[in-house]
């Protein structure tokens, strides 16, 4: 047990590969809290998809022992947060975790999107933040610069700025000896009933739920008995512990103090981020502010391309939602697809990192149907649903109004590539808000627009018109109602319910038009003439048609040719034997991936 | 002792030149004495075969290619003489040759014909001497001309034109003119093949390079649709997908094989199909010729159909003849109507508008004919 005085925790936040995880490896060497035999680089990002993308999916925490100046050894709880903007709830809750914030830049980089963003949420969440100005070693790197940006965000004006290399060390002793000086120690006391909050959660197997939690208030030992605040259910304590890195069992934990604890939560739903957990015989008044209930905001189908890999995407979707309870998956039949699951994610980055992890842990090829908010849709009869799958729109006669979320974008960006950048976000819908120059050359550019606007192609194009130099982060803001319709495709009559899509009518028919023509390039030519359409209630706004084969013959088959065309033609049955059916049309399925891949 | 009916196939591997297009085994013969060897080697595979398999009956003999022409005169004599010798021979056997116009003289075609040779198949592919240049043809016009002249003036009474269509740089109007020309001659049989591009051929990498343009299939199709109409004008059946004859002028061989009947294979590269057993042999040549000298059969490969796999192949051969399959063949060969062991793939294909019946035969509509890939697949598991 630390004395509370001699306790200090703290997050690292940054803008994606601005050194974070680097500079957390040097914290924990520093403080030999990992051998460097043990050491690989990026101790706290666990899985292969972390190390590659150079982000971090779930929170971590290690709990460090650091000998200062003043010869008093401290106690550091470092929580490693989720580095992007789909997990920003649980981002605000790791930080409301801490006292304060290492806020790292990279000093050739400088100021981007997620800076300010994370810089924002630190300072709401009350940490004191100490601004490392990293990657020195770069011959480009910038420091005076960067620090004039700093100085343009709200709230870090009068932040200490520290020049770190995390490569080779450099500054890191004396940032350690800050942390001491600059971020203050938890407050709360021993005395009072136990408030516990909630950052994070992992499952195992063996114990449920173990749960990531700061305590603020009280403290707590096995064989207690707790309550989760938000739904009252009581748990008795089977192990507490901290994170050094690995998990060890400690007697108790007490105020002000970061580890875990497992109490047999059979479910992760059971532990929700954010929550409260409280001493079940003498509970706390209140739950600790900020809890909120997580919902997806983005929804897709995914459908195995192997009709049998059905069961093993259940299996492994149910294993992936035991440890992230922000997934949600509902069984789904698509005449066209098949079985899949239409599948709710907190974000567009949520839902490739779930989609990649099913095809690299669980090898299942997937396809992807394309990405569709949550609409908010008023019907005439005053009821209020929401829809996750335009196919799912009800009949537009009984529909009042649409309503669709929007966003607040920031982007941080060269000056040079704003024309393109600010006319891209025009083009889908945005409304500007603001711009301010961070420094001579850097500006903050300030959007709102609709969140479907961003599914389809939108990082990609902002990428190639800012040459890479722009990034972005977003949050939700509120829902708006839009003149928004549902365009259907038709393949032979039939609507192909995968490839439904709602957006802004002025969009639906170039949209449309360019569907048809993938659609007609990608379908092959059947027996009979097929004709594609989109269509906006009853009407047809677009149109093509496949001509029918005429011709489909061997023109030589004698006796040495035999086996040879029958392979032929074995190979041609075996095409179609994996052709998806839409009506009496065959599909292969390399058409849906090609139609749903291109905007 | 049970009779054996079967077809003999002679494989003759040997080109004055590669054409671009070809898949089928054949090469350039760099001597003289690789020849020698072949024959030696074909020769002790007749004997070989004549007595290890003695039910056999010949009833035609196919001389293919290659060029069975590139060999001498003397030397296809001498192929013939041997299976004479040690075959038992239907006495109307229908003995055909492959040659090439250009290697085709009046010298030539007195031996063949002394030596047997009944039917002649001419491989023209085209009137037009721009389009026999570029697939890469060794022949031109003129040499068809004579070719086929000399063959009549020597007395062939059966002789076939291989012709092509679909080729690259031909127009719908030039195929018309082509056909006209064929028309004129009015050869007892003609064989009509679209281009297809095989794999691993020059034509593949020059498609898939964009230095070859050839007709869409739309095209080629009609070219196809033209020379049915205008071939039965002129008196032609059109009894197979890719055949036309006047009448008693089809050809025996082949028809062995669309009838899924048996053959026996000989020469490097060829397959046999006895009963229900296929096996085939070696490709190379030396393989071939060292196999044989020591008298082992060079048999590479060999598989026996299970009777599924029979029926189907049955059906889809019998389909690509224009009278289709006779049901009582079926029934007398596999003991099981046709219609009981395929029932719903033929149900399915008649709703499809691919396939009809009558009283006695099951046969592709025109429809059918012209998509007979789909038809088929239906056949395969």
């Amino acid at each position: 047990m630390s004395k509370i005085e001699e306790i200090r925790n703290f997050s690292i936040i940054a803008h994606i590969d601005h050194g974070k995880s680097t500079i957390a490896d040097r914290i924990l060497e520093l403080t030999e809290t990992i051998s460097v035999r043990e050491r690989r680089d990026q101790v706290l990002d666990n899985m292969d998809l972390e190390r590659e993308k150079g982000i971090t999916i779930k929170s971590k925490a290690v709990r460090l022992l650091y000998k200062a100046g003043n010869g008093h050894q401290y106690t550091f709880n470092l929580i490693d947060t989720p580095g992007h903007v789909d997990f920003s709830y649980e981002v605000s809750r790791s930080l409301a975790a801490c006292e304060g914030a290492l806020l790292v830049i990279d000093s050739a980089q400088g100021v981007q999107a997620q800076t300010i963003a994370n810089a924002q949420m630190a300072i709401e969440n009350n940490l004191s933040v100490m601004v490392i100005i990293n990657k020195i070693d770069l011959p480009t790197a910038n420091p005076e610069r960067v620090r004039d940006e700093i100085k343009k965000i709200n709230g870090l004006e009068n932040s200490p700025i520290f020049l770190t290399s995390a490569k080779d060390g450099t500054g890191i002793r004396e940032m350690l000896e800050a942390i001491v000086q600059y971020i203050p120690h938890p407050r709360g006391s021993n005395e009072k009933p136990l408030q516990a909050l909630i950052f994070d959660s992992v499952y195992n197997s063996y114990q449920g739920s173990i749960v990531y939690l700061r305590i603020v208030n009280g403290m707590v030992k096995p064989g207690m008995k707790i309550q989760t605040m938000s739904d009252k259910k009581n748990y008795e304590v089977t192990e507490t512990g901290i994170f050094s890195p690995k998990r060890k069992k400690v007697d108790r934990l007490s105020v002000g103090e970061v580890g875990y604890l497992t109490a047999g939560f059979k479910d992760i739903n059971l532990t929700k981020v954010g929550d409260t957990i409280t001493d079940a015989d003498h509970p706390a008044e209140q739950r600790l502010p900020g809890y909120k209930k997580v919902s997806p905001v983005v929804f897709c189908s995914l459908y195995p391309v192997e009709n049998e890999d059905y069961h093993n995407l259940k299996y492994a979707l149910e294993k992936l939602s035991l440890n992230d309870s922000a997934i949600s998956y509902m069984p789904e039949n698509s005449p066209a697809l098949g079985f899949g699951f239409r599948c709710g994610f907190l974000g567009l980055l949520h839902m490739e990192i779930i989609q990649e992890r099913l095809e690299r842990e669980y090898q299942i090829q997937l396809i992807a149907t394309t990405p569709s908010v949550v609409f908010r849709v008023h019907l005439k009869n005053k009821q209020v649903i929401e829809i996750n799958n335009p196919s799912s729109l009800p009949e537009s006669n009984t529909i009042d109004l649409i309503e669709e979320p929007f966003i607040q974008l920031t982007m941080v960006l060269p000056s040079q590539f704003l024309g393109g950048i600010m006319e891209l976000v025009q083009d889908r819908r945005g409304v500007f808000k603001n711009l301010e120059y961070l420094d001579q050359d850097s500006t903050r550019l300030v959007y709102h627009l609709p969140l479907n606007e961003i599914m389809l192609d939108f990082y990609d194009r902002i990428k190639s018109i800012s040459k890479g130099y722009a990034s972005l982060d977003y949050k939700i803001i509120n829902y708006q109602a839009s003149p928004l319709t549902k365009v259907d495709l038709l393949v032979n009559q039939d609507v192909v319910d995968n490839l439904s899509f709602i957006c802004h009518k002025d969009k639906a028919h170039d949209r449309a038009r360019k569907l048809v023509e993938n659609l007609k390039k990608v379908i092959p030519r059947q027996m009979f003439d097929v004709p594609i359409q989109a269509r906006i209630n009853q009407k047809i706004i677009a149109r093509s048609t496949v001509r029918a084969l005429k011709k489909d013959v061997l023109a030589k088959c004698y006796g040495g040719d035999i086996t040879r065309k029958r392979k032929l033609l074995e190979k041609q049955k075996e095409g179609k034997k994996r052709m998806k059916r839409v009506g009496k049309v065959e599909i292969p399925q390399e058409a849906f991936m090609s139609v749903l891949k291109i905007d | 002792m049970n009779v054996i009916n079967a077809g003999l196939y002679i494989h003759i591997p040997f080109c004055y030149a590669k054409c671009p297009y070809c898949d089928f085994f054949s090469l350039v013969a760099e001597n003289e004495l690789i020849k020698e060897n072949y024959l030696n080697a074909l020769k002790k595979e007749i004997k070989i075969y004549s007595q290890k398999i003695p039910e056999i009956f010949i009833q035609s003999i196919y001389l293919g290619g290659g060029t069975p022409t590139a060999l001498s005169g003397q030397q296809i004599a001498e192929i013939l003489e041997t299976c004479y010798q040690y075959f038992r021979m239907n006495k109307d056997i229908e003995i055909t040759i492959e040659s090439n116009p250009a290697t085709f003289d009046y010298e030539k075609a007195n031996v063949l014909l002394q030596s047997g040779v009944n039917r002649l198949s001419l491989g023209a592919q085209s009137f037009s001497n721009r389009l026999l240049q570029k697939i890469g043809r060794i022949h031109n016009k003129k040499n068809i001309l004579i070719s086929y002249h000399i063959a009549r003036a020597r007395g062939f009474n059966n002789i076939n034109l291989d012709m092509m269509f679909g080729l690259p740089g031909q127009t719908l109007r030039q195929f018309d003119r082509t056909l006209e020309e064929v028309g004129q001659l009015h050869p007892e049989h003609i064989s009509l093949y679209a281009l297809s591009i095989e794999p691993d051929t020059p034509f593949e990498h020059l498609l898939k390079g964009g230095l070859l343009k050839i007709p869409s299939d739309d095209a080629a199709h009609e070219m196809y649709l033209n020379a049915i109409d205008f071939l039965n004008e002129q008196g032609y059946e059109h009894y197979e997908i890719s055949n036309f004859a006047l009448l008693g002028k089809r050809c025996l061989h082949n028809q062995l094989y669309w009838k899924n009947q048996s053959y026996l294979g000989l020469g490097a590269a060829s397959t046999s199909y006895i009963k229900n057993k296929r096996f085939k042999n070696f490709s190379d040549l030396n393989q071939y010729i060292e196999l044989l000298y020591y008298d082992i059969l060079p048999i590479e490969s060999q598989e026996v159909l299970p009777l599924k796999e029979e029926m189907a192949e049955t059906m889809i051969l019998c389909l690509r003849m224009t009278e289709g399959l006779a049901k009582h063949d079926f029934m007398t060969r596999f003991k099981k109507p046709a219609e009981v062991v395929f029932n719903q793939q033929l149900k399915r294909l008649k709703e499809q508008g691919l396939l009809d019946a009558s009283e006695s035969h099951y046969f592709l509509t025109k429809k059918g004919i012209s998509l007979s890939n789909i038809a088929f697949l239906e056949f395969l598991e």
